[in-house]
């Protein structure tokens, strides 16, 4: 997409008023940003990818918003920001990433305090039936805005945090680890700053609790073999197809992220949390380089896996056919496989090392 | 104190009247005796064998076919008794004839003798060495089956059994154990690679041919599915039991007690199977980046497969090389046999096979002088005495024999698909062979009857 016709996108979505507008400037997007793929550069091309997404996102949760005014349901009676996590918290989606967000709201000072919340689950509700509207499907393990788990004041954020920290069984260190990816996509950006700041301050006063993420992150093993050979999908559909998703992409950023936690950096994406790891010495920069590089590539593989429009849904398996990739980029892959695979040999080692 | 000393002579006289009067059975007869019990548990053993193959084949199956994938193993092997008793035994081992080179002629509705006749050199009863044969029989049968599981109608595994058992099998037995052309060659196969293994993999793999794939294992663009076993546990289980019974397959295969070189083969058995296992594993960790189980007990199956010609051929160190290359050649083989789209459901093709053919040959190398000399069987192989005479006897057996196998089989499977049809219909193999074959299911609660489903 050149950069005209994407500021046009741009500019048509910042004067969508319905949401059937918005799903079609979404295929729009679809279509030209698959086209571009091949020819841009792949940073740019994701960066150009997510403002766009950052954009069909926060008009739609505008349009949410209007709804419920014109319903009768007022405004919002505190102030609050929507937050994605996952791949849209690291700005990394593809065409067909899947929702997962989250709602903090200022504490209500009086108020009734349950008609306040019942807003915030109305509004999402809406939010979330409008973005499957558009295309993005709920995230499987239910970490949407509209589970009221996931909408809660800042207070209630403080407490669900409270208990994680204290009993970090398997799936409460998985929340803790999303929460890392938290960014805010609309409204007010300081009630997620001090989300990030009780979640910091807590990680870094609980050192067990890296020890348990590093448990949780790293079963995801880097495919390559020992003789260095790509391990492949053997059998079914997808026989022959790399799972680049958690293959590659989900081992690289789980490592960098752990990096990151345990240095106190806050940016969300690996891209950006590489680079600042280097600034504050924790990588060398010529690991920081070696990193960013493979990661890159590894990004523009992932922007390649299949979709499959399942009921008007963008979505896909995260996998690649090995016959869609020529010599050179096989090669590059498994030099950046292996660059995945010293990460999180290096990542596992420091945090090991660090808790004895 | 001679009082006592008369007393204690007295009370052994009444209880070991044996030990006091030494005019009992003289050496020969001892021996005889012992010899006879060694094959007789070594019988026991193999047939129990048999379980190993029912857990083998259900538990690598599907839930849907469990009872009757157990149930014809118990039938085929009480039928295949009649069969070898009637006809079989007297192809592979009935007497002289002016065709002796080529097939047994005589002993058929065998009737043995009540006792052995010590006095003319008998070393055991020839009642014990027809049970002895029909259990590798019957093994070599429940190897083909490998190749039918899923899909072939009962009736096609009765009639496969008389041919089998009756003709197939006895004839490569005569050739190599029942002083055939082969064994006038000096062809050296101890308990069995080619005669039992390979046989039954070469019906199984002509059978899996004729059937075509089980519905569902390939898709349109030629990928592969993977058609997981319901059981992995039942499936570890039998290649324990079959590991344990391997011990009356290869030692039994002595058939007598003698100098106790019977040890020895169980020695080389054991390395060769604990070798097999530890190779696979490590391979298919190495490719896959799994350490798959089916692929360590397809490994272990195949170290016990591959030394079983070699077992009283060869030093420690090469059965467990034997080993050692079975078990990296079954993962491979496993992989061939999936890319040129031959569905092999309980991987007999691999195991008994690519094994059987790797065991035989193996002779031919590692085989030394001095055991061959022993046996009594052909000469040393390559690297003991830089000969390459024995490899090619070992070479010239295994097609000899497989290209009979594959020619007979075929014909007798391909005549059987012509005539009454070999495999059922899509409807019966979708709800099982259980239901269609036998009207129940193996696993009654877990599986409902079609029309079930909405009231059960």
């Amino acid at each position: 997409m050149s950069d005209p016709t994407r500021s046009q996108i741009a500019k048509k979505i910042a004067s969508a008023d319905q949401v059937d507008v918005l799903r079609s400037l979404r295929d729009q997007m679809h279509e030209q940003m698959k086209a571009l793929l091949p020819a841009r550069p792949v940073e740019q091309l994701n960066e150009q990818l997510n403002e766009l997404h950052d954009a069909i996102i926060s008009k739609a949760v505008a349009l949410s918003e209007a709804e419920m005014a014109r319903s009768g349901k007022g405004s919002p009676p505190v102030p609050y920001a929507y937050v994605l996590f996952g791949s849209g918290g690291r700005k990394e989606q593809t065409l067909s990433s899947d929702q997962d967000s989250g709602v903090v709201y200022a504490d209500p000072e009086g108020g009734n305090q349950e008609e306040i919340a019942l807003y915030f689950q109305q509004l999402c509700k809406l939010i979330v039936k409008h973005l499957i509207e558009i295309g993005y499907p709920p995230c499987e393990g239910n970490v949407l805005s509209d589970n009221p788990d996931w909408c809660l004041s800042l207070s209630g954020w403080g407490q669900k945090l409270e208990g994680w920290f204290r009993e970090p069984a398997w799936e409460s260190v998985r929340y803790l680890l999303i929460i890392a990816d938290g960014r805010r996509v609309y409204g007010d950006e300081r009630l997620v700053d001090a989300l990030k700041d009780m979640f910091y301050t807590d990680t870094l006063s609980h050192p067990v609790i890296i020890k348990r993420m590093i448990e949780n992150t790293m079963r995801h093993k880097v495919l390559v073999g020992i003789f260095g050979q790509l391990l492949k999908e053997r059998y079914g559909e997808d026989a022959g197809s790399l799972d680049i998703k958690y293959g590659a992409y989900i081992p690289m950023v789980n490592s960098i992220r752990m990096l990151a936690i345990q240095s106190d950096i806050r940016a969300t994406s690996t891209l950006e949390r590489i680079r600042r790891l280097v600034e504050a010495g924790k990588l060398s920069a010529e690991d920081g380089k070696a990193y960013e590089q493979a990661f890159r590539f590894i990004l523009r593989l992932r922007l390649m896996t299949t979709e499959l429009a399942e009921d008007g849904v963008y979505a896909n398996n995260g996998k690649l056919h090995s016959s869609k990739l020529t010599k050179e980029m096989t090669d590059e892959l498994k030099s950046s496989l292996k660059q995945g695979k010293r990460l999180q040999r290096f990542v596992y080692r420091q945090a090991v090392g660090r808790l004895m | 104190m001679i009082k006592k000393t008369f007393l204690a002579l007295g009370l052994m006289t009444i209880l070991f009247p044996v030990v006091a009067f030494a005019a009992g059975p003289d050496g020969a007869t001892l021996n005889m005796g012992l010899n006879s019990l060694w094959v007789m548990l070594a019988f026991i053993l193999v047939l129990l064998m048999q379980g190993g193959f029912i857990l083998l084949e259900a538990g690598s199956t599907r839930m849907k076919n469990a009872g009757h994938v157990a149930g014809k193993t118990i039938f085929t092997v009480g039928l295949a008794a009649l069969i070898y008793w009637a006809i079989g035994y007297g192809i592979a081992f009935g007497g002289d004839s002016a065709i002796a080179k080529f097939i047994g002629w005589g002993d058929f509705f065998f009737n043995p003798a009540t006792a052995a006749d010590v006095a003319a050199g008998d070393n055991y009863p020839n009642g014990v060495f027809f049970l002895f044969q029909l259990a590798f029989a019957a093994i070599s049968l429940s190897i083909a089956w490998g190749g039918f599981a899923e899909r072939a109608k009962l009736a096609s595994y009765i009639v496969f059994t008389i041919f089998f058992i009756g003709f197939i099998y006895p004839v490569v037995a005569h050739w190599i154990w029942g002083g055939g052309w082969l064994a006038n060659d000096g062809a050296q196969d101890f308990a069995g690679s080619t005669v039992v293994h390979l046989t039954g993999a070469i019906a199984a793999f002509v059978a899996t041919v004729l059937l075509k794939p089980r519905i569902g294992k390939f898709n349109k663009d030629g990928s592969a599915n993977e058609i997981l076993g319901h059981n992995q546990v039942y499936t570890a289980l039998s290649v324990l039991l079959l590991w344990v019974g391997w011990f009356g397959f290869n030692a039994g295969s002595t058939v007598s007690i003698g100098d106790g070189f019977f040890t020895y083969v169980a020695f080389t058995t054991m390395l060769g199977a604990g070798a097999g296992g530890v190779a696979a594993l490590l391979i298919s960790w190495a490719v896959t980046g799994k350490a798959d189980i089916t692929a360590m007990l397809n490994g272990t199956l195949a170290g016990l497969v591959a030394i079983t010609a070699s077992c009283a051929f060869v030093d420690p160190w090469a059965a467990v090389v034997i080993g050692l290359v079975a078990g990296v050649l079954v993962f491979y083989s496993v992989k061939m046999f999936e890319k040129f789209k031959v569905d092999d459901p309980i991987y007999a093709l691999s195991v008994h096979g690519m094994a059987g053919i790797w065991g035989t040959l193996a002779n031919g190398i590692f085989a030394t002088q001095a055991l061959a000399d022993k046996v009594g069987i052909g000469q040393g192989g390559l690297i003991d005495t830089g000969s390459w005479k024995q490899l090619w006897v070992q070479f010239e057996s295994v097609v000899v024999c497989g290209a009979f196998v594959l020619v007979a089989s075929f014909i007798v499977l391909g005549v059987m698909k012509m005539i009454m049809g070999f495999r059922v219909t899509e409807e019966q193999e979708i709800i099982g062979l259980d239901l269609s074959e036998h009207g129940a299911y193996g696993y009654p609660e877990q599986l409902k009857k079609p029309g079930q489903g909405i009231h059960g």
